[in-house]
């Protein structure tokens, strides 16, 4: 560990920490199951994407999300 | 005719049956309105044929409230009144800006929109222009209007062949009433200012004030002061309800297809929210201006979004280098709910040349047009997504809820309210006629009898009322 704290700066390790919550934003991963354990429910993955959102001023959908 | 001064059209023996004070759009149409119906007309200008800073000079005035323009700026006071700096944009109030609005107290016309449609030909030749193509629903909460981009008529330099040759007709220049006479029933005559110096009194059957959207609540609430209530018997909202369309850069969009709304002669594209998009969100109208942001304005743009939406930044890139326009500055200019706080008072303590108190106007945007921003902008937004068009940033003063900008249009010039048209005479000045409540031969002419401003400019729905009030006034006065 002492290590790993050496070689890369506290830079750097601050600016992952600030990262972190943003990476949910990358886990769009549909969930393969859910479609099939109930055939008449909408694809909740679906529908946010198509959710309006508001960013920094930004009118988006969520598709159009990093 | 067209006099110079008052001595000469005194000199020239001309009785007049009707006069009317001020020669901007709705003073000029209501006098050719009158003068070919044989009736002769006499038409007071405070101003000459020219601008003139001494002229000028008796048009300024003091705003108390949010930020506005300098009084002797934002109108002008010679032959054609304002219409010398007009822009020229012409559209008509929408239909449901003459009905009452639920949600904004004080709104609803004691006319419609189908009581001035029928003069709409007579405006298009007066105001030279195309006719209008009916608005088309982009989605269930937005509009796509038209404002037609006029030659923007002058309409002292327009008509002044006509008024000059005209043997009904009298414009006497550099004249300016300064107050009006009354009894309580009729207005018995007009003090008059010319070359300086009192010119004594002037009378006529009929007198119908056109002096602009200050102005005429200026000269009103002066007369009726000095007549101790003689010239506007129910004066309770005489100044009041004032109103403009406050205009403000709301933001930016990006489109997938700039040229698919692109028809105006500028290059300009309108939105406007539906009734329903209006009454479920409770907010007032407004208007959308597109207007094609400059590159370097682009280029901010796609930084700003590189980081929220990379893939969107990455198609306004390549957009760019194929130098293909891809975005737009949004301009909003909306409704101003009608409040009784918004008003014209005179001065206590500054008079112009002849000894009249200036205007002071009381002006501020309420908390339902800062909504109306917000909200109008999220409805744009919305519908460009919905169809898939393109996406809206929104100017972060309007989402953090901080003041106006003053650097920015501020507004559009335009001068509404003050003698409001209604039946209700605690809340408005004239009746659907224009005339004054109570009085049987004062009547008022421009957009100070509007009740509500909608969000388009308003000389098209001045000249259209001038119209109307010209038709009027000829079958009275013939009686």
């Amino acid at each position: 560990m002492s290590f790993f704290i050496k070689k890369i700066s506290r830079r750097t390790i601050v600016q992952a920490l600030i990262a972190l919550p943003a990476l949910s934003l990358f886990r769009t991963l549909p969930d393969a199951d859910a479609s099939h354990a109930d055939p008449n429910r909408a694809d909740p993955t679906r529908a946010d994407l198509n959710e309006i959102v508001e960013i920094n001023g930004w009118i988006l959908k969520r598709s159009d999300l990093a | 005719m067209i006099f110079d001064s008052y001595d000469a059209f005194r000199a020239a023996n001309f009785t007049a049956k009707v006069c009317i004070l001020g020669s901007g759009p709705a003073g000029t149409t209501i006098a050719r309105k009158l003068g070919a119906a044989g009736i002769p007309v006499v038409v007071l200008e405070a101003g000459s044929r020219e601008f003139s800073d001494e002229s000028q000079d008796f048009y300024r005035g003091t705003t108390v409230g949010d930020f506005y323009f300098d009084l002797d700026v934002t109108r002008l006071r010679f032959m054609g009144g304002s219409s010398n700096h007009w822009a020229g944009w012409c559209r008509v109030l929408d239909k449901q800006d003459f009905e009452p609005k639920a949600w904004a107290p004080d709104t609803g016309w004691p006319i419609r929109r189908s009581d001035i449609e029928p003069y709409l030909p007579e405006v298009h030749d007066i105001l030279e222009l195309p006719g209008f193509r009916p608005d088309v629903p982009v989605s269930d909460d937005i509009r796509w209007v038209q404002l037609i981009k006029s030659p923007a008529v002058r309409f002292g330099e327009k008509f002044a062949d006509e008024l000059d040759k005209s043997g009904n007709i009298a414009v006497v220049l550099n004249t300016y009433a300064t107050e009006l006479a009354g009894d309580g029933k009729r207005v018995t005559g007009a003090r008059l200012w010319s070359n300086g110096q009192d010119a004594g009194a002037f009378s006529a059957d009929y007198f119908i004030v056109c002096t602009g959207g200050l102005e005429n609540s200026r000269l009103l609430l002066w007369s009726n002061q000095r007549s101790n209530g003689g010239v506007v018997p129910n004066a309770t909202a005489l100044g009041r309800y004032w109103m403009e369309h406050p205009t403000f850069e709301g933001g930016n969009a990006i489109l997938a297809d700039y040229g698919e709304f692109e028809v105006d002669a500028v290059n300009e594209v309108f939105f406007s929210p539906t009734l329903a998009a209006m009454e479920r969100l409770q907010i007032m109208n407004f208007g959308i201006r597109l207007i094609e942001t400059p590159y370097p304005g682009v280029k901010s743009l796609i930084a700003d979004l590189a980081c929220t939406a990379p893939d969107m930044a990455e198609w306004m890139s390549a957009k760019l280098s194929q130098n293909l326009r891809c975005a737009a500055q949004l301009y909003v200019a909306w409704e101003q709910a009608p409040l009784a706080s918004n008003r014209i008072e005179l001065s206590t303590t500054d008079v112009d040349h002849a000894g009249v108190p200036r205007i002071e106007l009381h002006w501020k945007k309420s908390e339902l047009e800062h909504r109306t921003l917000l909200e109008g902008l999220r409805l744009f937004g919305t519908t460009l997504i919905e169809k898939n068009l393109g996406r809206v940033r929104i100017a972060d003063w309007i989402t953090n809820g901080s003041d106006y900008p003053t650097n920015d249009e501020t507004a559009g010039h335009h001068h509404m309210g003050g003698t409001r048209m209604g039946t209700d005479v605690t809340k408005s000045v004239v009746d659907a006629n224009c005339k004054v409540h109570g009085m049987d031969n004062l009547y008022v002419g421009g957009s100070s009898v509007f009740c509500t401003s909608g969000e388009c400019n308003p000389t098209t729905t001045i000249t259209a009322l001038a119209c109307r009030l010209g038709d009027h006034l000829a079958k009275v006065v013939a009686v």
